[in-house]
């Protein structure tokens, strides 16, 4: 039958797909994953030698029988691709196996052939060595292969004898076998280069999530340094019920409150909010309750504490941000709250006579905004079953699923069907109602609140 | 939320519409940055249409503020809604900023001075 170049190149390529599963599964074994990774262990390059041999052997059986009995193949890619992934010694060495088997094999090209095999391996491992260990690209590898093979052909027709016959077995075979090599060696190279840039990409997926991981770790840790700022429970005071809540709507937040203790009978109570979020806010919270706390220490004037925190936040704050604060000095013994008004929500109050909710308002500004404030101090006197609601704005502007929000009255109507309950009663009961309106719709703002009672 | 400017002899007119959020807050203060970095300190804000603000909002107007006041400039605002005017008088911002009820006068403070 006469054997045509058509028929080898079909033929040829279809061996091609063999090379191409061959790449697959063993680009992917444990051997080769640590080879790429530079570890090239005496285990790893006998894998390499071993597998790339006998791919070598495959090539040759695989190859189609001339006529003449020259061998049209690809015995020479598996040691290609040993000597520029593992280097000179396993090209070499992988070589050697494809090309003794081949010599064996016999025919007048014998000798030629499996000299090229060998010399494939080796050049493989000397682009290796020249790279210092890097892959080829595609190109690169292709246009080895190509070389290579040409080479080959050259080989044959300088050692195998007769010459005419040499000659007239390298113009049938020079063709399929320069073809199927180099295609061989760019789908090769191009699993590869694939599966190296897979890595690549796998391995910047899992740094991005490390440290994803991380920040929600530092945040959780941030979260519970800050709630540590806040006081663990309410002073006990005779005569007087206090109850507060914070819920922080991300891990960390810009509200707080804090009970001072500003002389022997009295507290002073502090309800705040920095603007903006996240942790420019947490940041400008720990500064500002330090602040109000070391000013407000020994200071039972509500006015002085407070101007005088406000004109060390101005002095620091480079940022532009600004905490609006409600500040009270409560006197137990003499039933009075004294209080200063620094561009918070007005607490409300709620008397147990029945009179009207009353809203603790006192002219003042931020703190933070402007040095040298004027705050109005205003005195109120407590009876008995008084209560007085200080809350952020996280509780009004709570919203649903239809974005409503739970507003003032909702807050104030809560607080006179309940007056009748406990400080921490009221606490947990505005939580609650708080929880239900919004149902589990995230949340914008921190919610906090605190309630005083009188006994 | 939206933008949008224009200008009257040396006074700079910015308009905000919409909600002033904590997102918005950030594209404010760019508009504001690049306006004053140019040398345009005199400006009016008109709130006439600007449904809410939050404090993002007031920080970023604050920050302006502390700015265009170091260059002997101002930052003035007029028609403020109800619902905003509450949060502008509730934290005590009104002792900051100027506040007229219409455009015309506002600028006319600057020009007029």
């Amino acid at each position: 039958m006469e054997v045509t170049i058509a028929d080898l190149s079909l033929d040829l390529v279809e061996k091609i797909c063999v090379v191409v599963l061959f790449a697959y599964i063993v680009t992917r074994t444990k051997y080769f994953t640590q080879v790429l990774g530079r570890q090239l262990d005496v285990k790893n390059r006998f894998f390499l030698v071993l597998v790339f041999g006998g791919f070598s052997i495959y090539g040759t059986y695989s190859g189609v029988e001339l006529p003449s009995g020259a061998i049209a193949n690809i015995r020479d890619l598996g040691p290609m691709i040993a000597g520029l992934v593992g280097g000179p010694v396993v090209g070499l060495a992988a070589g050697l196996i494809g090309g003794i088997h081949r010599y064996f094999l016999g025919g007048f090209t014998a000798v030629p052939c499996a000299l090229a095999t060998v010399i494939a391996g080796l050049a493989g491992g000397v682009i290796n060595r020249w790279r210092k260990g890097d892959l080829v690209g595609i190109p690169g590898a292709m246009v080895f292969a190509f070389l290579m093979e040409s080479f080959h052909m050259g080989l044959a027709l300088l050692i195998a004898r007769p010459f005419s016959e040499a000659l007239a077995v390298v113009k049938l075979v020079s063709v399929p076998m320069i073809l199927a090599n180099t295609i061989g060696m760019a789908i090769f190279a191009l699993v590869l280069t694939n599966l190296i840039k897979e890595r690549r990409t796998a391995a910047e997926r899992d740094g991005y999530r490390r440290e994803l991981e991380r920040r929600a770790y530092e945040m959780e840790i941030a979260g519970g340094i800050q709630q540590s700022f806040l006081p663990e429970s309410p002073p006990r005071i005779e005569g007087v019920e206090l109850a507060a809540l914070n819920l922080p709507a991300k891990e960390v937040g810009g509200d707080f409150y804090d009970f001072i203790p500003v002389s022997q009978q009295k507290w002073g109570l502090v309800i705040a909010d920095v603007s903006g979020k996240g942790i420019p806010a947490a940041l400008f919270m720990a500064l500002s309750r330090a602040v109000v706390r070391a000013n407000a220490v020994g200071n039972p004037t509500a006015s002085q504490a407070i101007r005088r925190a406000n004109d060390l936040i101005v002095e620091d704050d480079k940022v532009n941000m600004f905490v609006t604060l409600f500040y009270s000095v409560l006197d137990p013994a003499g039933k009075t709250l004294t209080y200063v008004n620094a561009g918070h929500n007005p607490p409300l109050m709620l008397r147990q006579d029945g009179h009207a909710i009353a809203l603790l308002e006192a002219k003042g500004i931020a703190l933070g905004v402007m040095p040298d404030i004027g705050l109005e101090e205003r005195e109120i006197s407590l009876r008995k079953g008084d209560i007085v609601v200080l809350y952020t704005d996280g509780v009004t502007e709570a919203i649903n699923s239809s974005e409503e929000q739970f507003g003032k009255e909702r807050l104030t109507s809560i607080v006179e069907k309940n007056s009748n309950l406990t400080a921490s009663g009221l606490v947990e009961r505005i939580q609650q109602e708080v929880a239900e309106f919004s149902q589990g719709q995230p949340q914008f703002d921190d919610l906090t609140l605190m309630i005083l009672k009188v006994a | 939320m939206e933008i949008s400017e224009k200008s009257v002899e040396n006074v700079d007119i910015i308009s905000i519409s919409g909600r002033l959020d904590a997102y918005a807050a950030n594209d404010l203060e760019r508009k504001l940055d690049s306006l004053i970095t140019a040398g345009h300190v005199c400006l009016v804000v008109d709130l006439s249409r600007l449904e809410y603000i939050s404090s993002s909002g007031l920080r970023v107007l604050l920050g302006s503020m502390k700015r265009v006041k170091k260059e002997q400039g101002d930052i003035r605002l007029t028609c403020l809604r109800p619902s905003v005017k509450e949060v502008f008088d509730m934290a005590g911002f009104t002792q900051l900023f100027r506040t007229f009820g219409n455009e015309e006068e506002a600028v006319n403070s600057f020009t007029r001075a």
